[in-house]
């Protein structure tokens, strides 16, 4: 049994009180007693299968006591949940009218509601440490220096569809190992030390459109090529290597058999080097196929070129320290394809260094951790500088003020480096240490003293810092945030409104929004994914990322203008560049650079026309109307179904000399019970998307048969993109329910259990006093018992959290 | 950098059900540095598998006869010298490599080398082999070193795409497979490989080494500190996570441990090494001083190398031949085509040859450290302009401790599977098997015992 102390709940009411100043969620009084919930619909609709003896999905209703609520709270909530979101009773049973489900499910809601407003429970977040894209955005925020998280760390597991679920964050020994290299990694790149080792970076281009400028950071009048952003660590000699594309099997370079083009290199936009390729042996290679014959020496010698000549395209130049932008491109004009052959392409770009390096004076990075410099070589002053970095760096990295002992522990190490080498040494050691703390890595909430068993207690503000920051930001909080938190007027409801605002309109909030859709709508997937080339041959890689950034550009600008969440399905705009626009079929649009788009007609009107998912959705070869359909029930309906028995064989591919539709194909799903179960629900959501083709363009016919998009929803016929996107915003609260479900694990990090159902339903509630604007949920979540309040643990930790 | 043995409580797991595990659950969970030893003790303690693509200039190859050999063969002439520690292995099939179904000769040969079994045809992310015969050594030797095995090459280390005839590059770029479904990538960039060998001591200085590993101590020392003080503020649920972190660090400081105690190994002081040189030679060479300085520290004693990747299109103009390899590869029989095949062949041998030699000159125990060294040299094609997997080239090198029969030519009956070769180096390893892929038996007349 859950027990609480009488002691602590004031705060909790204080908690709910300021949400009903603010007029977030309008608190729903129940007037007068409860009436008693009526067993009827459960009796006659749900017993047939969930009862003690058959125990259908694990479930028996019979013998459920109504009166309890309480007590099976969990059971009922998933109830509601089958209830509100058409699940049961499963189709070709006999199913109750929409009133007299609607009637139940809100009972048994008002009941549930009520009872979790006089036993609130906030549920836990465990601690974690931070995930790699935090990382990364920490580094950044904290040292200015920019690292690729890819080559540091591994990759991190997800829970619950987010890979800052609090529960798969665990540190394990493979991976300390790789923060301590992290760590000396990054101090030696951020203070600029003179054991830094020349090392070789590579840099792929992946597919390259040669008659385009490549991208924005590229200088105009270039074509292809890459643009990067690189550290330099030291001030020093460094060296540039280009190679080029080469043919799969033979690996001979692609396109310098006919004309001579031009290569130049580039940093922070100024000319380094111009180099020429290609041209110097005309004619056919003799070394294609077979080897050139022993005779003829022409032919070794243009041979030779053909697979050689790249490696001229080398240069040794001193730069300064510092991150920089080099790109690499061609100036040549690229001519429509020439008929005799392909043009020469950049394939990888290497630079190696630092040469001769010498530990440079000043870097943004140098300038953000030395907050003073000693004046002069005494081992007093120069400590009592490292005493002033220490105590900053800290205090952000640490989100805290910090303690005696925090500066004094890494004060001891940087002792030891300062008495084995110099001050410089010491700061670097220190940097280290810092980098490898568990204050730094893990996230920990603590728990305050004489804390019982079951309790609720609310975070401290600073506690509330670091969650909203790496909500919002995905790293640590600024000096604003620090400051109020401190002083302990954050949880002020106003001052938690004003900052959310605030942050919201930071640019770092990018961060989130861009991480939340990548991984919500699960278009992250699409780097995964491979189309198959040779049905889909405008598919490549620019295509891909092009895709990814039309949602995330789209998702950042409903945010930011504050629009309802209905609009990310109704929106009649878009973001695209002209590769995306021509995939798209619109025409006019030219260059690379993505800009707002609003559409001739309502076809792509919101998300439901970005290719991304579109194609995230399909197999290689063709469209998934399950993967689809599966699609919509996940991320926009919040109800799932099961995953299919084992054993079940998948469709067969389509007979190349019959065509038959895929509708066709898929009526097998109908024929057996078992499929049927759940593929009446996913199929139909699938079928209303047919009309856009595997990649996401827009097509009216699929392998000879016409396509046909026509489906019936609740007994309702939906035969466009624009009756299928409104009939899912029309199903009930399910839609902003599942934002809100969403937006709330990727705030807590956690999964949302049957304890957080009553505070959803409250949010949902108070979003729709407020158009359903971001805003509105973003704070919603933010003050909200999960975001605000911590709940220890009854007993047995280790029982593993309700599914 | 220790990812192969990554260590995930069974609770976490539990816990993230909800979420699709990417990764093969029960691999993860094997409990890091199980502190097991092999039982029995084996004559021989390390296994290297050499790989080189598009078959063999074979006139170069094989002896005129059988028996003991007065001269090696023009291919492996490098090692006239060390004719003794070469053992010559005529007449195996390699019959898996045929029964694959769907085109891509090379991706056959290099992708059933080591695993004898006909791989699921593809060039998706559903690629299927079985555990590769150094794998299954790995998974047993790993107990006794901190990295359970190297995979080396000097080329692409891509493992999707479509890279010969409809096979994926898993089945060309890499010849180790630690499950059926996890091909492993060949490392090629030596700065990588000095990394994960060294961490980011940047040098092999035992000086450099041992104040590296006493700052990592110090820091950990604090660290530990820092965690005791963090247990005290935090609710039990917490102390979970705090534990893990508690474990993380003592599982490295066990880790500094051991290295300490081998850094009093004497070792040739090489720092870390920028990247990967544009030549060839250099860069083989240097990938072949870190295997040796692997094998010298212990830190590990299972690898693979592959000199290229499978049809691998590479030209030599520094040795002469402009040529691409697999153009030249299919030579047509004609003799000048034919010499310069062979001299790439001889070229990548000699590379080869530069280890043995070091590792001869390396003492350990009554001998060197080739002497409980086994090398496997070969390729999965015999005659490159006929695609055939059968009297496949290839050759044992070291292996004394065992009594191998050096020096010699032995030619097996006809259809002996290559198979039968793979359980007798795995028996000779102390780690016997019943049967491996498509084996009939152990194979005699290897040793003189």
């Amino acid at each position: 049994m859950r027990r609480y102390d009488v002691s602590l709940a004031p705060s909790v009411v204080a908690g709910l009180m300021f949400a009903v100043m603010l007029g977030v969620y309008p608190m729903v009084a129940w007037a007068g007693q409860p009436e008693a919930l009526s067993r009827e619909l459960l009796d006659r609709y749900c017993v047939t299968c969930h009862n003690q003896r058959l125990q259908t999905g694990g479930l028996s209703l019979d013998g459920l006591d109504l009166s309890q609520v309480g007590t099976n709270a969990p059971v009922l909530e998933k109830v509601v949940h089958k209830l509100r979101s058409g699940q049961m009773p499963p189709a070709g049973r006999p199913r109750p009218a929409p009133e007299v489900v609607d009637t139940f499910a809100t009972s048994l809601e008002r009941a549930l509601d009520r009872v979790a407003e006089m036993n609130p429970n906030p549920g836990r977040v465990s601690s974690r440490r931070l995930n790699r894209v935090e990382y990364v955005n920490v580094i950044e925020d904290l040292l200015g220096l920019e690292i690729d998280g890819e080559e540091l760390l591994p990759s991190d597991m997800a829970g619950f569809g987010f890979d800052n679920n609090a529960d798969v964050l665990s540190i394990t020994p493979g991976l300390m190992a790789r923060y301590i290299a992290a760590a000396t990694k990054i101090s030696r790149a951020v203070v600029g030390s003179p054991d830094t080792r020349p090392v070789m970076q590579l840099y792929e281009v992946g597919f390259e459109r040669r008659d385009v400028r490549a991208g924005e950071d590229l200088p105009f009048a270039t074509h292809g090529g890459i643009a990067v952003r690189h550290h330099f660590p030291l001030d020093g000699e460094y060296v540039f290597a280009i190679r080029l594309k080469r043919n799969d099997t033979i690996e001979t370079i692609d396109g310098i058999a006919e004309n001579e083009h031009q290569i130049e290199i580039r940093i922070d936009h100024a000319l380094i080097q111009r180099f020429p390729i290609g041209g110097m042996f005309p004619g056919p290679d003799p070394g294609m196929l077979i080897a050139v014959p022993e005779d003829d020496v022409e032919g070794q010698r243009l041979h030779e070129y053909r697979m050689t000549a790249d490696h001229a395209l080398e240069l040794r130049v001193p730069i300064e320290a510092g991150t920089r932008l080099l790109s690499v491109a061609f100036t040549d004009s690229a001519p429509s394809p020439h008929p005799s052959g392909q043009l020469p392409g950049i394939d990888k770009v290497f630079i190696s260094g630092p040469f001769n390096g010498t530990v440079p004076d000043d870097t943004p990075t140098r300038r953000r951790i030395f907050t003073c410099r000693p004046s002069d070589q005494q081992e007093q002053t120069e400590e009592a500088c490292a005493r002033d970095i220490v105590t900053t760096l800290a205090r952000r990295a640490y989100r805290r003020p910090v303690t005696t002992n925090d500066v004094e522990s890494l004060l001891g190490i940087y002792r030891e480096g300062r008495s084995e080498r110099d001050f410089e040494f010491g700061i670097e050691r220190m940097l280290e240490a810092l980098l490898s703390m568990p204050q730094f890595l893990m996230r920990v909430e603590r728990q305050p003293v004489d804390t019982r068993a079951g309790d609720i207690y609310r975070l401290s503000d600073l506690e509330l810092a670091t969650r909203l920051s790496f909500f919002l930001w995905r790293s640590i909080p600024d000096d604003e945030l620090l400051e109020l938190a401190e002083r302990n007027e954050l949880s002020d409801p106003e001052t938690l409104t004003t900052q959310v605002r605030r942050m919201l309109a930071d640019r770092r909030s990018t961060r989130f929004m861009d991480d939340f859709v990548g991984q919500w709508l699960q278009v992250r997937n699409l780097f995964s994914q491979d189309p198959d080339g040779a049905l889909f041959a405008g598919f490549n890689d620019s295509l891909r990322k092009a895709m990814i950034r039309e949602t995330e550009m789209f998702f950042r600008s409903q945010v930011r203008q504050d629009r309802p969440i209905q609009d990310l399905l109704r929106a009649d705009y878009t973001f695209l560049n002209e590769q995306l626009a021509r995939h798209y079929g619109v025409e006019d649009l030219y260059g690379s650079h993505f800009r707002r788009y609003t559409w001739d007609d309502d076809r792509r009107h919101g998300l439901l026309g970005h290719a991304s998912l579109l194609t995230v959705t399909s197999y290689a070869n063709r469209t998934s109307v399950v993967l689809r359909g599966l699609w919509v029930l996940e991320a926009l309906l919040g109800a799932p179904p099961p995953p299919p028995p084992p054993n079940v064989p998948p469709l067969p591919e389509s007979d190349r000399r019959q065509p038959t539709s895929l509708r066709e194909r898929m009526e097998q799903h109908r024929s057996s019970p078992v499929c049927a179960s759940c593929h009446t629900r996913m199929d139909p959501l699938g079928f209303a998307m047919e009309h856009f083709d595997a990649i996401g363009r827009w097509r009216e016919s699929d392998g000879g048969a016409e396509i046909d998009a026509t489906i019936t929803l609740d007994g309702a016929t939906i035969d466009s993109p624009r009756a299928f996107r409104e009939a899912l915003l029309a199903s009930g609260d399910e839609y902003a329910r599942t934002v809100t479900e969403k937006l709330m694990t990727y705030a807590l990090g956690r999964g949302v259990d049957f304890y957080d159902a009553p505070i959803i339903r409250r949010i949902v509630r108070g979003l729709e006093a407020d158009d359903f604007r971001w805003s509105s949920l973003v704070l919603g979540v933010v003050m909200s018992e999960p975001f605000l309040l911590r709940h220890a643990p009854v007993e047995d930790v280790l029982v593993a959290a309700q599914p | 950098m220790f990812l192969t043995k990554m260590h995930l409580p069974r609770r976490t797991v539990l816990r993230g059900l909800g979420a699709s595990l990417a990764l093969p659950l029960l691999d993860s969970m094997v409990p890091a540095l199980t502190a097991q030893t092999r039982t029995a003790a084996a004559p021989i303690t390390r296994f290297g598998v050499f790989y080189v693509p598009n078959g063999m200039s074979m006139p170069y190859w094989y002896p005129k006869t059988e028996g003991a050999l007065d001269q090696l063969p023009p291919t492996l002439r490098s090692l006239q010298g060390f004719k003794d520690k070469v053992l010559i292995c005529g007449g195996l099939d390699d019959e898996s490599a045929n029964l694959v179904k769907g085109g891509g000769d090379h991706a056959r040969s290099a992708g059933t080398f080591l695993t004898c079994v006909p791989y699921k045809m593809t060039n998706g992310a559903d690629v299927s082999n079985a555990v590769s015969v150094d794998q299954i050594a790995a998974r047993e030797l790993e107990k006794e070193t901190q990295i359970a095995s190297l995979e080396l090459g000097i080329e692409s280390n891509a493992m999707v795409g479509n890279c010969d005839g409809g096979a994926s590059c898993a089945y060309t770029n890499t010849i180790a497979w630690r499950t059926p479904t996890t091909p492993l990538p060949i490392e090629n960039d030596p700065r990588a490989v000095f990394e994960r060998l060294f961490g980011t001591s940047g040098s092999t200085d035992p000086v450099a080494r041992l104040a590296r590993m006493r700052r990592d101590r110090s820091i950990l020392d604090l660290v530990n500190e820092e965690l005791r003080g963090l247990e005290r503020v935090v609710g039990p649920g917490d102390q979970v996570k705090l534990d893990e972190y508690v474990e993380a660090v003592r599982d490295i400081e066990r880790r500094i441990a051991m290295a300490e105690e081998q850094n009093t190994r004497e070792l040739p002081v090489v720092d870390q090494p920028v990247g990967v040189p544009s030549d060839y030679a250099e860069h083989a060479k240097l990938m072949m001083d870190l295997l040796a300085l692997a094998y010298q520290t212990d830190l590990t004693r299972i690898s693979t190398f592959m000199l290229a990747r499978e049809v691998s299109g590479r030209a030599y103009p520094e040795i002469g031949v402009p040529d691409s390899h697999h153009p030249l590869s299919h030579h047509q029989d004609e003799t000048a085509k034919l010499e310069r095949l062979h001299k790439i062949n001889e070229y990548h041998f000699q590379q080869f040859a530069y280890l043995v030699e070091k590792l001869d000159s390396l003492p350990e125990g009554d001998g060197s450290m080739l002497d409980s060294t086994l090398f496997l040299y070969g390729t999965g094609i015999s005659d490159s302009n006929t695609h055939f997997h059968d009297d496949l080239p290839v050759a044992l090198v070291g292996g004394k401790n065992a009594g191998l029969r050096g020096g010699h030519y032995v030619r097996y009956a006809q259809d002996t599977p290559l198979a039968n070769l793979h359980v007798t180096i795995l028996e000779k390893l102390g780690v016997p098997v019943e049967a491996f892929g498509d084996s009939t038996g152990p194979l005699n007349r290897l040793t003189d015992v």
